[in-house]
């Protein structure tokens, strides 16, 4: 299991990371590098980031977010986000932040869905 | 509910002493006042009769009054008014009744300029009676009338302020009540939710709009948020880029954003600016943005029985 600070959970073939604190620059550092080891240690097909808790995303973090997910999709994981707020999405697109070419999702149960539904899809749906 | 107008035009006791400087009303002028008592008794209907001559006189102030029980209860309510000029007592009790005064003027929708017209009356009726008051004598009238005028102008302008007050008051109740009506949130049908935008999109409606699209999309966690705007006149860059923010966001949120309501005159803006529209999925009609939304959340409509009358 990973060390640092955001405990990252296997559920079948996805990885789920809940990111409950409000993410300093380290913290977000080491958890691009834990979920990446995870992927490569587990062989997950998804990996789902919740981060309903968080109440602000600066742009350094949705870049690490963004990124992660890009890096992820490198090693053949699909990235969600889920449970965003409202005023975190309304900040991040006024700072030109569209996190193009990543999925998202309302909840986690969706979240969950969507990552189902790929897998049963062939490759690059 | 009574407006309070104490509390909204802030008169307290520091308030009305700064007034009463600023007016100039002295001690002599209060005992002056005071004096003329008697005189305000026996000349009151006689002048209240003659401010409503003009006013029964000139169409655009008649009107207020439209019979006889008006009248005469606006008269009575006039000389009352007019002895309060000479109780020598100007508290915050007394602005209180003035404060009132002014409201009913507002209320009615008597406007300012007759107000202050039908004023100029009065101080020419009551200058006149003064000369009868003191016998002619003109340093006498000249120091009366200057003190009638200090707490005429000082009734005045708590009149004004009670009318600025009103309207701002009016105002801001429209404005509230146009934010509300300017962002209606409908539900087509479970998870689906449609916004009509109306009228010109400045970047405070922008703004709004985006507000609530985004919490209405958690709130109901919406899978598919609609966007119409057929009822918006004018579609420029700034437009289409608060438009595009909306949708992104949406979309970052985990919810799917679909644009309905493209003319073919917005179509043609939007490429000829070069705005990039094609992350979202648009339609022209709103019909097909629904049935495009529908399908998005597993549902179609499908026609029901044949159209041979047996259902």
């Amino acid at each position: 299991m990973a060390s640092g600070p955001i405990p990252i959970l296997k559920i079948g073939p996805t990885l789920l990371a809940t990111i409950q604190l409000d993410l300093h620059d380290s913290v977000v550092d080491t958890f691009q590098n834990d979920v990446l080891e995870e992927i490569e240690k587990t062989d997950s097909s998804g990996l789902i980031i919740d981060i309903s808790a968080l109440e602000t995303v600066d742009s350094y973090v949705a870049r690490i977010l963004a990124d992660t997910g890009k890096m992820a999709k490198l090693m053949g994981t699909t990235t969600v986000i889920v449970g965003m707020r409202p005023a975190v999405a309304a900040t991040l697109v006024r700072m030109g932040y569209f996190m193009p070419g990543i999925l998202t999702a309302l909840s986690l149960q969706e979240g969950l869905e969507l990552q189902a539904d790929r897998s049963r899809a062939p490759e690059g749906s | 509910m009574q407006t309070d107008y104490m509390k909204i035009l802030k008169l307290d006791e520091a308030e009305r002493q700064s007034r009463i400087n600023f007016f100039e009303l002295t001690d002599e002028d209060f005992k002056r006042l005071a004096a003329l008592k008697s005189f305000g008794e026996r000349w009151t209907q006689q002048i209240t009769d003659g401010l409503y001559e003009l006013i029964m006189k000139h169409p655009d102030s008649r009107v207020f009054f439209p019979d006889e029980a008006t009248l005469n209860r606006v008269k009575r309510m006039q000389n009352a008014y007019f002895l309060r000029l000479f109780s020598g007592v100007y508290d915050l009790e007394y602005l209180r009744d003035r404060l009132r005064v002014g409201a009913a003027h507002e209320r009615i929708g008597m406007p300012p300029k007759l107000y202050l017209g039908a004023y100029r009356r009065y101080l020419a009726l009551i200058h006149e009676r003064l000369f009868d008051h003191f016998k002619g004598n003109s340093d006498e009238v000249s120091k009366a009338i200057e003190s009638i005028r200090k707490i005429i102008f000082f009734d005045m302008a708590i009149a004004f302020d009670t009318y600025i007050a009103a309207y701002l008051e009016t105002m801001t109740r429209h404005q509230a009540a146009i934010r509300e009506l300017s962002t209606p949130v409908i539900k087509v049908h479970d998870r689906v939710l449609l916004l009509p935008i109306v009228g010109t999109v400045d970047t405070q409606r922008a703004q709004q709009i985006m507000e609530t699209v985004l919490t209405q999309v958690v709130e109901q966690q919406a899978k598919v948020m609609i966007l119409d705007i057929a009822g918006v006149p004018v579609v420029d860059t700034k437009v289409a880029d608060h438009i595009l923010q909306t949708t992104a966001a949406v979309k970052l949120l985990g919810s799917q954003a679909i644009l309905t309501g493209i003319s073919a005159a917005v179509a043609r803006t939007v490429i000829q600016l070069g705005v990039e529209l094609s992350n979202v999925p648009t339609r022209s009609k709103l019909s097909e943005g629904i049935e495009l939304a529908l399908g998005i959340v597993g549902k179609k409509i499908t026609s029901t029985a044949k159209d041979d009358g047996k259902s």
